[in-house]
This record gives C-alpha cells, structure tokens and sequence, in this order.
C-alpha cells in the first residue's frame, strides 16, 4: 500500500511540523499520564491515599498491596474466571469463524447468497438487544452465574466469519484440489492444509476476541451474580463499591487487568493496527 | 480406478457434475451448522424475543399491551430526555475524536520520529478495559480525594467539581480520550489510500498546502470520515458504562444515558416489556443510520 512514491501527503504547512509535534506530545502525555497515575496509586500505602498528595510514583512503594489484593479479595478466582472466559471464546472463534469464513468462500450451495447476507446482518444487532432475551433463556436454561452462562452469548461472530472469508478467499484452489486428489476428507483438508495457511488472520483474529472479552465488563455484570462467578472487569467495580476508600488496592486490580492485555499490544502491535484498519474499514 | 472414472465421465459426462454438487453443498452444510445454529439462537431468537415481549407488560412481562409500551415511551419524559442525552453525547463523541483523531492522523502520517510509538500509546486507552477507564477517571475526578483537585489546589487554582457541574462534557471528554487513538488509526489508513500522484497534480498547479488538504485529503476521506462518524454514533448510542461507573447517570439525570436507562427499566425496575420496547425504538435508529451508511457508501465505491 505505501509505495515509496506516495509520500506527497505528508507534507504540512513549513512551521506546522513543530506544532504538530508538539500536539501529539500533549495528547500522548494525557493518555499516559492518568495511566501511570493509577500504577503509582496501586503502590501507595492507606495512609498516603488518605493524605491524597499527587505523586507520580511514592517514596516508599507498597508492592505488598498486590498481595493484599488477592488475600483480601478473591481476585485470583476474578483472574481464572477471566482467563476461562476470554480463552474459551477465543478458541471457539479461531475454530467456528474460519469453519464458516471457509464455507463462504470456497463452497458453491444453495442460497449461499441469503446466508452470508443473515450473517452479515447480525453485525447490526446491538448486543443491548439480545441482552433481556438472552439472560431470560438463560435463567430458563439455569445457565446464569455459570461458565456457559458467560461463554455461550460470544461463541463466534460475524466479523471473524468476514475476515476469515476475505482471507481464505484468496488462497488458491489448488490448494484444496490437491488435497481432494491425495484422498483427504473435507475436514482433514480443513485443519491440515488451509488453517495453516491462514496463522495471520488467525493471529489478529485470536488478538482482538482476546481483548475484546478480556475487557468485557455488561454481560458478565449481568450474567453473574455471586463473588466466586465474577470475573475480573465486574469484581473489580464490585470491589470497588464495598471497599470505596481502599482506591490502592481498587488501583492494583486494575493494573493486574490492565498489564496482560499491555503486554500483548507490545509485542503485536503491528497486526493489532493492521488489524484495527482491516476490521474498520471493511 | 483413474480409467472408471474416466469412462463413467464418458458415458455420463452431465450427471457426474450433480453429484459433485451435492456433496459440496453437503460439506458447506456441516462447515457452516454451528456458526448458523449459533446465529439462529443468539442473534435472530432474542431479536424476534424481543420484539415479542415489547407488547407485554407487568412484572412477569404477561399482560398482553399491544403498542402501549411504545407510545408510553413516546410520552415519557424519563424516556425522552434519555434519547436526548444519548445524542448530545453521541454527537460530542463523534466530533471531538473525528476533529482531533484527523489531525493527529495527518500530522503522525509524516516521517516522523517515533511515529508509530506515538501511534501504539494513542491504541492503549482503546485497548483498556472500560471498568478501568471508569474507575480510573472516578478517581482522579472526585472532588474531593481526586488527584485533578489536589494537584490544582497545589497550586493555587481553584477547584472543580466536574463531575457534578459538567457530568456530561466530562463523559464525552472521558469517552473521546479512550477512543481517539482508535479514530487516529482508521484515518491513517484512510490516509495511506491516498495515491500520491493526486497531491502532485494539485502542486503543479500551484495548489497551496492547506488547499491541498482542502480539496485533495477531506473528499479522499470522505468515505472513512462517515465510516468513522456512524460507527461512532451508533456505538455512542449503545454506551452503558461510563454512565454505570462514573455518574450513575446524575445528577438529576443529566448523564442518564438510553441503554442505561433500558438497564434500570430492566433489572431495576424489572420492567421486561417496556424495557424491551425502549430497546426496539433505538434498534430502529440504529438500523436507519447503519441503512444511510451501507447506501452512502456502496455510492461512493461505484
């Protein structure tokens, strides 16, 4: 896409480079800042959050906080259920959405046409929408305060089916001829020789349904109702409401949720922004 | 083996293609059941759920209403001044991170030093869980214990009780720093699609930089500047938390954001149907402007 040749655009007026840097200066310190603040609050001790004085990082950190946090509060289950949720419906992505995006792109059946076009539409349902009837069925079925409960609403999605067909559209159909001639069943073909081909889209698939519901904070609020089914993002406000002054403490969960999801940007990035101008844009 | 198939395609050249056929459709068929069986009983069950329990009334959602739970929401103030509030806030939103999200994107879309580190700070706050961002934001913004307000004390300046005075300018303010980073990058791409052969014509004829923006970058990014705006708004629209976390939708109603009034309608006041009906009305705005965006975009694309 960037040919060395295109680089005319990014001229601005002369003088406005200086200017323009410096913008971006004060907007990325305002994005940090508030976010090194609650590092340095996770570190402060009762009696400094008491006295409130603005430090960006205490004289004396209280590393212990962190372990306050998980004898006082049950935040290690938080993390497995987190971890329960967010893994098990990433898994179930990078297998359905590819099944799917796989189907769409390569298969020839009747009204394939009216199909993709209902999977599409399901991107304009607004989750506020299936939230009632959802959590009616599922207190009908006893699956509410449960795994399942928190698992089943997310399974898979339209825009990995999407992604996943643009992908696998692409790859050529030698591929699967190949296969077909060697006597590999359909499913064989499916997870031996065409997923392997697609680890880049699996990779920025399996990225954003992590973060996604790593971070998802209305439906396990309204799906769980007891301490030891709450996951992380919910607890962690739970916490905060009955515990209201100990904002140190309330501060070193949300570093704890905040740091695996830091982490993994860090080291993807790169596909991460593809990936957010990929998804965004069609 | 090889040659009975040879002759049986001889012998029958059309109808060895039907079989064929059929069996794609069949392995399509199985490839595609569980994402359908899933679509069937998550997206259009509670759709059709939902409409179905929006003519109920009651705490148990069984005394039949007809449209009585939508006309009540037409005349109900709560309902109204919700809906209003939802579009001041989505519209604040909107603007603020598509102004601010271009010019980032037009500056960092230069050689610039460290422009993809500013790039991947300006992605963090997208990536942060909203829990956080609202607790966070709680904090710092408290009147009385918030860090804003000490450190300004500190200083001499007067306080602020943000929270209280500007509840929703304050959210807006909180949604557009967690989202911009997200605008910023959308734009980018934009910006990249750019072919640089239009910047050069309007050079040779003597076009001056802020005309070039002018005529040249704002048409070309049309298309992603209403992407950006309607995905935006809708989102906007379905906001639940900030109003959850940070104001409870006060005071006096005035961050009473719509979802989280559907929330309170629901699971406070255990009004099933009319929450459900709230919900259908906003669906239909939501469908109306994802329709003007499909139409206005499949237009740009021919």
């Amino acid at each position: 896409m960037a040919s060395p040749e295109r680089n005319r655009n990014d001229r601005l007026f002369p003088g406005a480079r200086g200017v323009g840097y410096a913008l971006v200066l004060v907007v990325c310190l305002l994005t940090v800042i508030p976010l090194a603040y609650m590092i340095s609050l996770s570190l402060q001790s009762d009696g400094e959050i008491l006295a409130g004085n603005p430090v960006l990082w205490p004289a004396h950190p209280h590393f212990d906080n962190y372990q306050r946090l998980f004898d006082q509060v049950p935040y290690a289950r938080f993390f497995v259920n987190s971890i329960v949720m967010a893994g098990t419906i990433t898994v179930a992505h990078l297998i359905l959405d590819p099944l799917a995006g796989y189907a769409f792109a390569k298969f020839s059946f009747p009204f394939k046409r009216t199909l993709f076009i209902a999977v599409l539409a399901t991107l304009m349902v607004p989750f506020f929408v299936r939230m009632i009837p959802v959590y009616v069925l599922f207190s009908q079925l006893g699956w509410l305060n449960s795994y399942q409960g928190l698992v089943v609403p997310f399974l898979c999605d339209a825009y990995g089916i999407f992604l996943m067909r643009q992908f696998l559209a692409a790859l050529p159909d030698e591929l699967i001829d190949a296969g077909r001639a060697d006597g590999a069943g359909e499913l064989r073909i499916f997870f031996r020789i065409i997923l392997p081909q697609a680890k880049p889209a699996l990779a920025v698939l399996a990225l954003f349904t992590f973060v996604f519901q790593w971070n998802n904070f209305l439906w396990p609020l309204l799906a769980t109702s007891t301490t030891d089914m709450r996951t992380m993002p919910v607890g962690l406000t739970m916490f905060n409401q009955e515990f209201f002054t100990q904002w140190n403490l309330t501060a070193a969960g949300a570093v704890v949720l905040f740091v695996p999801t830091a982490v993994l940007f860090f080291f993807t990035q790169r596909y991460l922004v593809r990936g957010v101008a990929l998804t965004g844009l069609k | 083996m090889v040659a009975t198939v040879e002759r049986a395609a001889a012998v029958a050249p059309v109808r060895r293609r039907a079989p064929m056929r059929r069996r794609q459709a069949r392995t399509a068929l199985a490839f595609l059941a569980p994402a359908l069986l899933f679509f069937a009983l998550l997206f259009f069950y509670p759709l059709f759920r939902e409409l179905y329990t929006s003519v109920f009334t009651g705490p148990r959602a069984d005394v039949y209403a007809g449209f009585g739970n939508y006309t009540k929401a037409f005349g109900d103030p709560v309902a109204r001044h919700a809906f209003w509030v939802t579009v001041q806030y989505g519209l604040g939103v909107v603007v603020g991170a598509i102004v601010l999200g271009l010019v980032l994107a037009v500056i960092l879309n230069q050689r610039m030093r460290g422009r993809s580190v500013f790039r991947g700070i300006l992605l963090v706050p997208y990536l942060t869980s909203i829990a956080i961002v609202g607790l966070l934001w709680r904090n710092i913004l408290d009147p009385d214990t918030g860090v804003l307000n000490r450190a300004l004390h500190s200083v001499g300046l007067p306080t602020q009780n943000l929270l209280a005075e500007h509840p929703l300018a304050t959210l807006v303010a909180i949604a557009i720093w967690q989202q911009v980073g997200y605008t910023t990058v959308l734009f980018l791409a934009g910006l990249q699609g750019i072919p640089g052969l239009y910047y050069e014509a309007a050079e040779v004829d003597g076009a001056s930089v802020w005309r070039r923006f002018r005529h040249v970058t704002l048409p070309l990014l049309a298309p992603t500047t209403l992407f950006v705006s309607v995905i935006g708004v809708i989102s906007a629209m379905q906001e639940f938390a900030l109003p959850y976390l940070v104001t409870q939708g006060g005071p006096d109603n005035a961050s009473d954001l719509y979802v989280y009034q559907v929330w309170k309608t629901a699971f406070g006041f255990r009004d099933f149907g009319y929450a459900s009906a709230l919900s259908y009305l906003l669906l239909i705005v939501i469908l109306v402007l994802s329709l003007i965006q499909l139409k206005v975009g499949q237009r740009g694309e021919s």
